[in-house]
């Protein structure tokens, strides 16, 4: 646990601290995922970031005391705000819904700002680069995106960051590699087929073209849903044609989506029912389907739910242990663990 | 009516019914799908996999009943409600009934409530979104149909405006998306306790509306002259609006707001049968539950992922509107 009391000082320090009121004299650039060359100032220590599912990621490279604007998606993660209770007081100047108040953010001050690339710029771009905030977009559809968005996030927040973000990969490369190993001898015929239900609902599947489908696909199995972008609406009969050998409910409120799957007569006759694999997806400081900092232990999750007789030796439990005590600096209990591998409130 | 036009009424529906339980995007050889249906009626070897028939009986059948009652009922709601305010632009949810349910649904997804809990919050908060405009509307023992029209306006941008609300609040990953395909319309959630639940009130506010066509013809003609005939008019209004209400809050409810039938559907009604309302309603009701069973027989095979109703009840029926229009150039009315 770190001393919570002595960072927001130091924060506020930095903070009021008249050196970062005036405009940086040195600075660098940054090429973000739009292949634009971004001008920073050479230190940054106020960042802005809009899109929720980075801010833990900030957290994780150690970046997380410079956030000064954050997002109310990002405040509503429970284990996000058990491992920095901080995030409550950072001004939210994005809403759910993504748009931008303009004066919160200035107010706030960000040397830059982090958002994720989706092949435009944000609506509000130009109402917050007229007033010389840069902003740094990041790519969000696949794993080697999200190693690019943990880097392209530590050069940005400095050095040290860059450090903890190049470990990151390196370790998240073992992971893959690691899964790889196993799964790439795989045919066709040895693939499960895995079906994702987005957060929307258990009728709404995770297709092609996302990072979900990359981590299936990694984790030797085949994603069920031929369908492509996030969370796209299917019928129960199209999932009984499917006919999907795993199930992984995805995001809240999980245990009450695979209660719904396993008590309705009408999904029975399903393989992944009939054979009990109906799976609740494990989510931490942000979901671990998605695009976080825990992807890197959700591929070894996938890969140990999906061919559990290829990875006996792996220990999910002791390896999500070391990641939190690691890259989030907290030793998690049992019932900590299990409240994350469950994907139930802290 | 005619004889043959009542047969056709009844057999037309029935037939696609039939037909749309060989449909869909799982497999199921048409001979299996005879056999399993035939299998009710009397007993047949069960060669066929149990899953087979979980998709033909317990999927594809309640989802077909469920399109046909809600199509039956939007439009014998809406061919009413348009008798009543003698006003052919008038749908259904023009009391304001589908935004409130809307806002009702929404609120219920936001708390996380389970699909039954969703229902019963949305039918409620429909049937409360109509009370508060009839009670808006009343004035002088009376209820004129401009303060209806009025206070369903200001009823309806109300719910709109909580809606709105309750879509601001939502967890843009998981709860947003799910109250934006419910309010884009689905049978999805179809089951056989759904039909339980939904049917009683459908069946009963359609059974209501049945029995009073006749003075209905009379209230077209308007309060005074239905008022100088003996008919009166407040209590048949208020007759009319509570069967609507149960239909349409009950529709809205289980399947989400499914536009353009309600309006429609009795228009071709009209052409078909004429402006009587002993045949207009049931009319309005065989061509709106053939209408709504062929359009979701649509959204649930053309493509993997399912499409809404709402976008298939406009996309297909508003260009066939457009051509019976140009070709009878609005003569029925």
């Amino acid at each position: 646990m770190r001393n919570e009391s002595l960072w927001v000082v130091a924060a506020w320090l930095l903070a009021t601290s008249p050196m970062q009121t005036s405009r940086a004299q040195v600075t660098r650039e940054v090429t973000d995922a739009a292949g634009r060359v971004v001008t920073l100032p050479s230190t940054v220590n106020r960042v802005a970031d809009a899109w929720h599912a980075n801010n833990a990621l900030v957290l994780m490279l150690g970046g997380a005391d410079k956030l000064v604007a954050t997002t109310v998606q990002a405040q509503r993660q429970p284990w996000l705000r058990k491992l920095y209770p901080r995030i409550d007081q950072v001004p939210a100047a994005f809403n759910a819904a993504g748009d931008l108040n303009v004066e919160t953010l200035l107010g706030a001050r960000p040397d830059v700002i982090l958002m994720a690339y989706d092949g435009a710029l944000p609506r509000w771009s130009a109402a917050v680069e007229a007033y010389h905030v840069p902003i740094v977009l990041m790519p969000n559809t696949s794993l080697e995106g999200l190693k690019t968005t943990a880097r392209i996030t530590g050069t940005v927040l400095g050095p040290r960051e860059a450090e903890v973000a190049e470990d990151y990969i390196r370790y998240f490369d073992a992971n893959i590699r690691r899964v790889r190993r196993e799964t790439e001898r795989l045919s066709a015929g040895q693939r499960p087929k895995v079906l994702h239900t987005s957060s929307a609902g258990i009728l709404t599947a995770d297709g092609l073209d996302t990072v979900i489908d990359d981590w299936i696909r990694l984790a030797g199995g085949r994603n069920a849903a031929d369908v492509t972008g996030n969370g796209r609406p299917v019928t129960l009969e199209q999932v009984a044609a499917w006919d999907p050998d795993v199930i992984i409910v995805g995001t809240a409120p999980n245990q009450l989506s695979r209660k719904a799957i396993l008590e309705d007569p009408r999904w029975r006759e399903i393989k992944a029912v009939k054979n009990g694999n109906v799976l609740v997806n494990p989510s931490g400081a942000y979901l671990w389907d998605r695009h976080s900092a825990e992807a890197a232990l959700q591929v070894l999750w996938a890969a140990k739910m999906i061919h559990p007789e290829l990875f006996s030796d792996l220990d999910i439990k002791r390896e999500t242990i070391n990641f939190y005590a690691k890259y989030f600096h907290h030793a998690l209990t049992d019932d900590e663990y299990s409240s994350i591998v469950n994907a139930t409130a802290p | 009516m005619r004889r043959w036009a009542l047969i056709a009424m009844i057999l037309v529906p029935l037939a696609v019914l039939y037909v749309s339980l060989f449909v869909g995007r799982f497999t199921v050889p048409a001979a299996d799908v005879a056999r399993i249906l035939a299998s009710r009626l009397w007993p047949i070897a069960r060669d066929w996999p149990a899953s087979a028939e979980t998709i033909v009986l317990q999927i594809r059948l309640p989802r077909a009943i469920l399109a046909m009652f809600v199509g039956a009922g939007l439009s014998v709601s809406g061919a009413a409600f348009q008798g009543m305010f003698r006003n052919p632009l008038v749908s259904p949810d023009i009391l304001g009934v589908s935004a409130a349910s809307g806002f009702g649904a929404a609120l219920a997804l936001l708390l996380s409530r389970g699909a039954f809990a969703l229902e019963l919050v949305a039918f409620l908060f429909g049937i409360l979104g109509v009370g508060l405009t009839y009670l808006l509307a009343r004035t002088y023992r009376s209820t004129p149909v401009l303060m209806l029209v009025l206070s369903g306006v200001i009823v309806a941008a109300f719910f709109s405006a909580l809606l709105s609300g309750a879509k601001y609040l939502a967890d843009p990953d998981s709860k947003l998306p799910a109250i934006t395909y419910w309010l884009l319309g689905s049978l999805n959630g179809s089951s056989m306790q759904t039909l339980k639940l939904v049917l009683p009130p459908i069946i009963l506010g359609g059974a209501g509306l049945m029995l009073v066509r006749w003075p209905l013809n009379i209230l077209s003609m308007g309060d005074e002259e239905a008022r100088s005939l003996g008919v009166s008019t407040d209590r048949l209004k208020g007759i009319i609006i509570v069967c609507t209400t149960l239909i349409t809050a009950a529709a809205v409810s289980v399947c989400g707001i499914v536009g353009w039938v309600g309006l429609v559907i009795p228009h071709l009604a009209r052409m078909w049968v004429g402006p009587d309302h002993r045949a207009l309603l049931p009319a309005a009701c065989s061509i709106g539950a053939t209408y709504l069973l062929l359009i979701d027989d649509v959204a649930r095979t053309a493509s993997a992922s399912e499409i809404p109703l709402g976008i298939l009840t406009a996309i297909v029926g508003a260009p066939f509107f457009a051509y019976l229009l140009r070709k009878t150039q609005g003569g029925w009315q």
